[in-house]
């Protein structure tokens, strides 16, 4: 008697199994027609065939959607200007005068922005446009300033020929000072790390430096400048220590000293 | 007691107008420097407005701070701004209480609240406002001041005591609340006390 109820059952829920079984069919015909046409209004406004992107239906609309956006092909990019300091002095001093110090604030720390890069600037221009063989890379020229805080004001110049390369840069900025102090001033660290001599100290123009080397990067000469300042002199494929001292010491370091205020 | 708070708001107002008069000196040093293409001479001028700015701006956030916290009415001496522009960061210092040799607040017991410019710890608890679920977990838990995210730390004293301490980052600053003694929800309800708001507006 039981048996015959489970049969029964089953014959009345048949119907309603293969009602469902077709009614998800119809569901998924009519989303793969929706997708179908969606990638085709999709390839006529955007101009791109998606038919390439993907394997499957789902995939190849959703690498669509991201194959819609365009990509840049050109542009002027965004112009240079240095903060005008003359006229943020006089936005800290109206600010100033009418309490609004937050404003006040950021005027001057524009203004101190436009002070370090024409300092950075001038450096620039007063270093050599040759070193021996080497030529300066224009494009290279770099300089940075937060206008504030311990990031600083960092100035970079590159000298090229063929595979040789005079790399140098000076950091105006407290924090790099201790680093290259601590070679100095700690007698821990020994002149000579193990069999092979990877740093020693020097001098560059009567001032105390470090210099490096390494098979892979090549020389590095650190020179401390004043209080704040580091000039780093870095030399891929030089000969030998000399020559890359040699072309070290053409860089002006005393004008440099001065134009960036340090004793 | 009358007479010696009008001889220390006359104190204040000497040296806030002191500040002034060197903001101003520094502006006209940094004009002449750079007009004179002495353009590190007009960087340090500049350098020294900042600072002044920054002592200026502690005292005016000090200003807005409550008299009173918990009934207890602020330490005019401890009052404090120090610290330097830039990388370390200015520190505007107000305890409540009452003076005492100790320093430290777990000792002396007092209210104290400190905001830090360019705090180290920012990071740390942004991470950790950022994170719901480990910020609300163990000591820490996450609580909104003034519409702004705070981080109360459950600090502990020994024999099952705690302190409750109170952080809240702010642009680049970051003002921390320490009230011994106190329970999570009155720390909480002190912190409401706050004009955060307007702290953000003078130090953005």
């Amino acid at each position: 008697m039981r048996s015959v109820k489970i049969l029964l059952l089953l014959v009345c829920c048949t119907p309603l199994l293969s009602q469902a079984q077709l009614l998800k069919k119809l569901k998924d015909k009519a989303n793969q027609v929706a997708e179908k046409i969606g990638e085709k209004k999709a390839e006529e406004t955007t101009g791109v065939d998606n038919s390439q992107n993907g394997t499957n239906g789902s995939s190849g609309s959703t690498t669509g959607s991201t194959a819609g956006r365009r990509n840049n092909k050109g542009g002027a990019g965004l112009i240079s200007t240095p903060p005008d300091v003359k006229e943020n002095l006089t936005t800290a001093e109206t600010s100033f005068t009418s309490a609004k110090y937050s404003e006040a604030r950021y005027a001057i720390q524009q203004a101190m922005l436009g002070v370090e890069l024409e300092i950075g600037q001038a450096i620039l221009k007063s270093l050599p446009q040759a070193i021996n063989e080497l030529k300066y890379e224009a494009s290279a020229d770099q300089v940075t300033s937060t206008g504030w805080g311990w990031a600083g004001l960092t100035i970079y110049r590159e000298y090229n020929k063929d595979d040789k390369q005079l790399r140098f840069s000076i950091s105006n900025n407290a924090a790099w000072m201790q680093a290259i102090n601590m070679y100095f001033n700690n007698v821990g660290y020994a002149q000579n790390t193990g069999g092979e001599q990877k740093w020693k100290q020097t001098k560059l123009h009567g001032l105390r430096a470090v210099i490096e080397y390494d098979a892979n990067s090549g020389y590095k000469l650190s020179v401390p400048l004043g209080q704040t300042s580091m000039l780093i002199f870095e030399g891929v494929n030089f000969a030998n220590e000399q020559e890359f001292m040699k072309s070290a010491e053409q860089i002006d370091v005393e004008k440099i000293r001065q134009q960036l205020g340090e004793k | 007691m009358k007479k010696l708070s009008i001889l220390f708001l006359s104190f204040l107002v000497i040296i806030a107008a002191q500040a002034q008069n060197d903001f101003k000196k520094q502006l006209g040093d940094a004009r002449t420097a750079y007009a004179a293409g002495k353009l590190d001479d007009s960087r340090f001028a500049m350098q020294q407005m900042l600072y002044e700015l920054d002592m200026i701006t502690g005292k005016e956030v000090l200003k807005l701070l409550p008299a009173k916290m918990n009934e207890q009415a602020a330490v005019a001496k401890l009052d404090n701004v120090s610290g330097a522009s830039g990388f370390t960061g200015v520190i505007i210092h107000r305890e409540w209480g009452k003076e005492s040799k100790y320093s430290d607040t777990a000792a002396n017991h007092n209210i104290e609240m400190e905001v830090i410019s360019n705090s180290p710890m920012i990071a740390a608890v942004n991470g950790l406002l950022s994170l719901p679920l480990i910020g609300n977990t163990g000591d820490n838990k996450v609580v909104k001041i003034a519409g702004y995210k705070a981080l109360v730390t459950r600090v502990d004293q020994g024999d099952n005591k705690y302190n409750y301490d109170l952080q809240l980052p702010l642009n680049n600053s970051l003002i921390t609340l320490k009230a011994p003694g106190l329970t999570q929800d009155q720390v909480i309800k002190l912190a409401n006390t706050i004009p955060v708001q307007e702290i953000a507006k003078m130090l953005q």
